[in-house]
């Protein structure tokens, strides 16, 4: 319902105005229709911001056939204050990655049921220009919180390459907090290893 | 602390408290607070009704304390079945007493008194700028109920029933449909028949508390 496809790849704006006008034109319904945000200065990308649900046991393949790579998963939900006021951090080290073998994958535990609260993930995922995959845990939400193991959100995994979870970075425990430097130092750690 | 028999047991206290000096207890959530331990005391933590209040001023048999975070959607969604219960103890010896310590300005004492109105709060809202108590409790989200017996150890921990209801909108929503689990109720109960609940704890489940680094 959520979902659209991931085709398509940035395209430089001095490139799209060197070529043939019909595409231009379709570009830009192309980027009416899927961007929600600004493009970014010299480069749109083009891909569309998708938000799928997901139940565990789907999420829990996907997670599977990821393996191979560095998967950061950023756990987080609309009412969680901390968790909006991180993503853009999460955006920023999503581009700083992206072209060098790290995953990036958001999990929404928003309720379901809430059709209100989707809306505003889906518009605020748009607004991030947040064009990794961004699931919704398709469950009960009090179920979703057994089956992660999670106590609430932000909770951040980062997964190596051999699939196995290095770090959980969350808040279940008053002395030891995460920030943003921790989520860097994690990924780094990953990548240095590599 | 589970025993067992005969030199094992000995050895096991032993063990017990030697770790004690260095480590920190820790239940199935809580990173700090075991069930049966003796409960952190707060001193002159001030209020919302303009005055402060240390445990010791609590004479009752039972005392409940919740975290609490004005901004919290979960805190939200459980007000109306936190009021419920806290009028349906007005009658017994049971205190609740709620404390916030997040440091967020819609969190803190003069947003606290606000909701204390809005809200219809009926018990005492207490505020830790110091965080010390949070820390002490090992309370990591909102809302975190910790029951306490007479001699103020901590026979619960977590969430108030089996259906956190969520604020959506302007309705809060069962998460778990009718609540069909009173857990803090069971937990006072025991408490006050010297027993322990049948859950003694529970994933706490809602926002999660914001400490200062150190």
């Amino acid at each position: 319902m959520w979902s659209g496809s991931r085709t398509g790849a940035s395209i430089r704006r001095s490139k799209l105005c060197s070529i043939l006008a019909p595409c231009s034109i379709l570009a830009a319904v192309l980027c009416l229709l899927s961007c929600g945000s600004k493009p970014g200065p010299g480069a749109i990308d083009l891909r569309p911001v998708t938000f799928e649900p997901v139940t565990y046991d789907q999420w829990q393949r996907e997670l599977a056939s990821l393996k191979g790579n560095i998967v950061v998963v950023d756990l987080w939900a609309t009412w969680c204050v901390p968790c909006i006021e991180r993503f853009p951090h999460m955006v920023q080290l999503y581009n700083r990655y992206k072209n060098g073998g790290v995953t990036f994958v958001s999990m929404s535990v928003d309720d379901r049921e809430d059709k209100q609260a989707l809306e505003t993930a889906r518009q605020f995922l748009r607004r991030q220009n947040a064009t990794f995959r961004n699931y919704l845990m398709n469950e009960n939400i009090s179920q979703s919180f057994e089956k992660l193991d999670i106590e609430g959100v932000p909770d951040v995994w980062v997964y190596d390459q051999t699939g196995r979870r290095r770090y959980a970075l969350n808040g279940n425990d008053p002395n030891r907090q995460f920030t943003e430097k921790d989520v860097d130092d994690a990924v780094a750690t990953l990548v240095a290893e590599r | 602390m589970k025993q067992t028999s005969g030199t094992v047991a000995g050895l096991t206290i032993a063990i017990a408290f030697l770790a004690s000096a260095t480590l920190v207890y820790g239940g199935k959530y809580n990173s700090t607070i075991n069930i049966g331990m003796q409960a952190p005391v707060f001193t002159n933590l001030p209020a919302t009704d303009g005055k402060s209040y240390s445990m010791s001023d609590f004479k009752e048999d039972v005392l409940v304390i919740v975290f609490l975070a004005n901004h919290c959607p979960w805190v939200k969604g459980g007000e109306p079945d936190m009021i419920k219960t806290v009028g349906e103890y007005k009658s017994k010896s049971v205190r609740f007493v709620g404390i916030a310590i997040n440091l967020r300005q819609e969190d803190t004492l003069p947003a606290m008194k606000a909701r204390v109105q809005q809200a219809g709060y009926n018990f005492l809202y207490l505020f830790d700028g110091s965080q010390e108590i949070g820390r002490k409790y090992g309370a990591t989200h909102t809302p975190e109920y910790f029951v306490l017996d007479k001699n103020r150890r901590v026979v619960y921990t977590g969430l108030l029933t089996n259906s956190p209801a969520l604020m959506e909108g302007r309705a809060p929503r069962y998460t778990n449909g009718p609540p069909a689990q009173f857990y803090v109720r069971d937990g006072i109960e025991a408490a006050a028949a010297g027993k322990l609940p049948a859950v003694t704890e529970t994933r706490p489940q809602g926002c999660t508390l914001e400490y200062a680094s150190r």
